[in-house]
């Protein structure tokens, strides 16, 4: 559907894994750089400036701190590169903890190849990718009891009713299109809603988002 | 690149095995041979060395004796997978070496000892020498009690005092009897340089005054004793602490090779390979990312179970192995309600893994009043009108259950797929219903309800 297809950079460790997200990806994605640990990963970021980075969230090199790190370092790029979070794991720390150093989505290794593609133009449209995991953890964290509704627009610590019903659906398996039709609104609606949710993730300092981010020795 | 950053890729340096006595091969204490490991020196050249400093004024043989008393037995390559960091070594258990270890007879050579030192004491009573016997005993005395305290070191050191019953007890005694004995010892020495004429009073004050010293040499170093003990403390929690991750590890190791070996085997059918290599990556997901909750207080880990019960044994309408994608918010413990849930969901996802089209989500939702669960399927589901009611099928054992429960329980099929919604209601107080209904009887009832 895109003429011109998105320019991606592959940071993973697992030379097999690149091999296979390679040969997965299709003719709406080209690879143009790839990288295995911090310190490449961020040359290479840095040289190429791509519209999209797949990032593996657990890598050697640098001080450590994997992913995370990369995304710290890359801090200064943030506004023209997106970040799309690649992982074996589905834990709750690894999730968040990339999501709040400003990646845009977080998708499983177990992800196929369309689906894969999928997410990346959908990050380099700007949009959020959140998988059914990612939502719960929000609902996780931003809780689902009645009195954790937002009232206005700008409030940044709870999720507003439409928000947390899109996180439902999302978490119960639905695709955004799924969604869409399932609450009478545009696609392109439901892309905002997540798009807000991500950015109250990444910003919230609500108390008791800390407090379960503490409990998962995230902060 | 990667390897200049990598902190396990250091260069070899040549390490050296850490100084312990080999129990196994050794002559005497295993000192030369714990020496020549530590050195790299063959056994032969030490023992030679040592030979030949004994024969410079006894040289080697208070050398042999001081490293005999100051170096703990044990093998020092043992000793040295022990010191390196758990992520290191390889991460299964080591096979014991065979081999009877020699033991020095301990009573056998003290026996002797005594001998020879009585008969030495005789022969320079018999030759009249100018050795007076009443320094012999005080020096014999004083020597014994040092003996007798430096003794309990071996049996410290070979980590044995915690596990043999009593040891503690044990080398407390050996101390303190070797400082009774030394003391004595001292005492006796100390009259002897004197003269035998001293005074029980001034004796008395002498005593009262060493022990003031000790007692404040003791005040002073306590801070420092107790550091290294502290210390000790620390480093022993510390290396358990990795010995049970290596355990861990060793043990996900042993399920993943497995797995791969029966994978292998069955190549030829690729429903069961998914099936398994599925059932591995759950194990290791479990082990690797999660805290894995105490059985019984966690609804959400027994979700699991029952996803992972549906994943193993259900397949799909052609013989495929079906993934359940599993979501899950909030926890509490589980309660009779909650367990009738968790039954109902799993006909639910039985239904839809084996009727239904993958993918199959499954979502939990724990509220503070009530509990919900979805399934969802892409098949085309099934009318509820349709079905008989005397038919005991998604009826009774996926509604019915949730019901009686005082839940509700819907079914929606759409174009996208079919998807079971139940909710049950529970307490408030989740920590009341811990225990006063285990899971079990719950099931139990149930079933019994619904037959």
């Amino acid at each position: 559907m895109n003429a011109v297809p998105v320019d991606v950079v592959l940071v993973d460790d697992h030379h097999m894994f690149r091999t296979g997200v390679r040969a997965s990806l299709d003719a709406r994605v080209r690879i143009v750089g790839e990288a295995e640990d911090v310190d490449g990963a961020v040359a290479v970021i840095h040289e190429v400036r791509p519209p999209v980075v797949l990032l593996d969230v657990h890598l050697p090199g640098g001080d450590g701190g994997g992913g995370t790190e990369v995304l710290r370092r890359c801090a200064d790029l943030l506004a023209e590169t997106k970040f799309l979070a690649l992982s074996v794991s589905d834990a709750a720390e690894d999730v968040v903890g990339v999501i709040r150093v400003g990646a845009r989505g977080y998708v499983t290794k177990a992800i196929d190849g369309p689906a894969l593609s999928d997410a990346v133009v959908r990050v380099a449209s700007g949009d959020a990718v959140f998988s059914p995991r990612l939502a719960g953890f929000v609902l996780d964290a931003f809780g689902t009891a009645a009195g954790d509704v937002a009232t206005g627009d700008d409030e940044l610590d709870r999720l507003s009713a439409r928000e947390r019903e899109v996180m439902r659906l999302i978490a119960r398996g639905y695709s955004y299109r799924e969604v869409a039709s399932e609450l009478f609104i545009s696609i392109k609606t439901v892309e905002t809603h997540v798009s807000a949710v991500l950015r109250k993730l990444q910003l919230s300092s609500r108390h008791e988002l800390t407090r379960w981010a503490a409990a998962r020795r995230l902060l | 690149m990667t390897t200049a950053e990598d902190p396990t890729a250091r260069p070899t340096a040549p390490v050296r095995l850490p100084l312990r006595r080999p129990e196994r091969g050794r002559w005497f204490g295993g000192v030369a041979l714990g020496l020549a490991a530590h050195l790299d020196w063959p056994v032969r050249r030490v023992r030679i060395l040592f030979l030949a400093a004994a024969l410079l004024f006894g040289v080697g043989a208070v050398l042999y004796a001081f490293l005999w008393l100051t170096v703990p037995v044990g093998d020092p390559v043992e000793a040295a997978t022990i010191t390196r960091p758990a992520f290191l070594g390889r991460l299964a258990r080591r096979q014991a070496v065979a081999g009877h270890p020699l033991r020095l007879p301990g009573p056998e050579v003290l026996a002797g000892v005594l001998l020879v030192v009585g008969a030495a004491a005789l022969l320079l009573v018999r030759s009249h020498s100018a050795v007076n016997l009443s320094w012999v005993l005080p020096v014999f005395v004083l020597v014994a009690g040092v003996v007798l305290a430096w003794s309990q070191l071996g049996v410290v050191t070979r980590g044995r005092s915690r596990e043999v019953p009593g040891g503690r007890a044990q080398a407390f005694l050996r101390i303190a009897g070797g400082l009774l004995l030394a003391g004595v010892g001292v005492l006796l020495l100390a009259t002897q340089v004197v003269g035998a004429g001293i005074d029980p009073g001034l004796l008395g004050q002498v005593v009262v005054a060493a022990v003031a010293v000790v007692a404040g040499v003791a005040l002073v170093l306590a801070p420092w004793w107790l550091r290294l003990v502290r210390e000790l403390g620390d480093e022993r929690a510390a290396r358990a602490r990795e010995a049970e991750r290596a355990d861990i590890a060793a043990h996900l190791h042993d399920s993943v090779l497995q797995t791969l070996a029966i994978i292998r085997a069955r190549a030829d059918e690729p429903a069961e390979v998914a099936r398994m290599a599925r059932a591995q990556e759950r194990e290791l997901r479990e082990w690797l990312y999660q805290d894995r909750p105490a059985p019984g207080t966690s609804i959400a880990a027994e979700m699991r179970a029952v996803v992972a019960e549906v994943e193993d044994t259900r397949s799909g309408p052609e013989g495929e192995a079906v993934a359940v994608d599993l979501v899950v918010v909030g926890d509490r413990a589980p309660d009779a309600g909650t367990a009738a849930l968790l039954q109902a969901t799993r006909e639910a996802l039985v239904n839809a893994v084996v009727h239904g089209r993958p993918p199959v989500s499954a979502y939990l939702e724990v509220g503070d009043e009530q509990v919900e669960v979805f399934v969802r399927d892409h098949g085309d589901g099934f009318e509820l009108d349709d079905i008989p009611s005397d038919r005991f099928g998604v009826r009774e054992s996926i509604l019915g259950r949730v019901r009686r429960r005082g839940g509700t329980a819907t079914v929606t099929c759409k174009e996208s797929g079919t998807e079971v919604h139940l909710v049950v209601p529970v307490g408030p107080c989740p920590a009341d219903d811990v225990g006063t209904l285990p899971t079990g009887t719950a099931q139990l009832k149930e079933k019994e309800k619904a037959t």
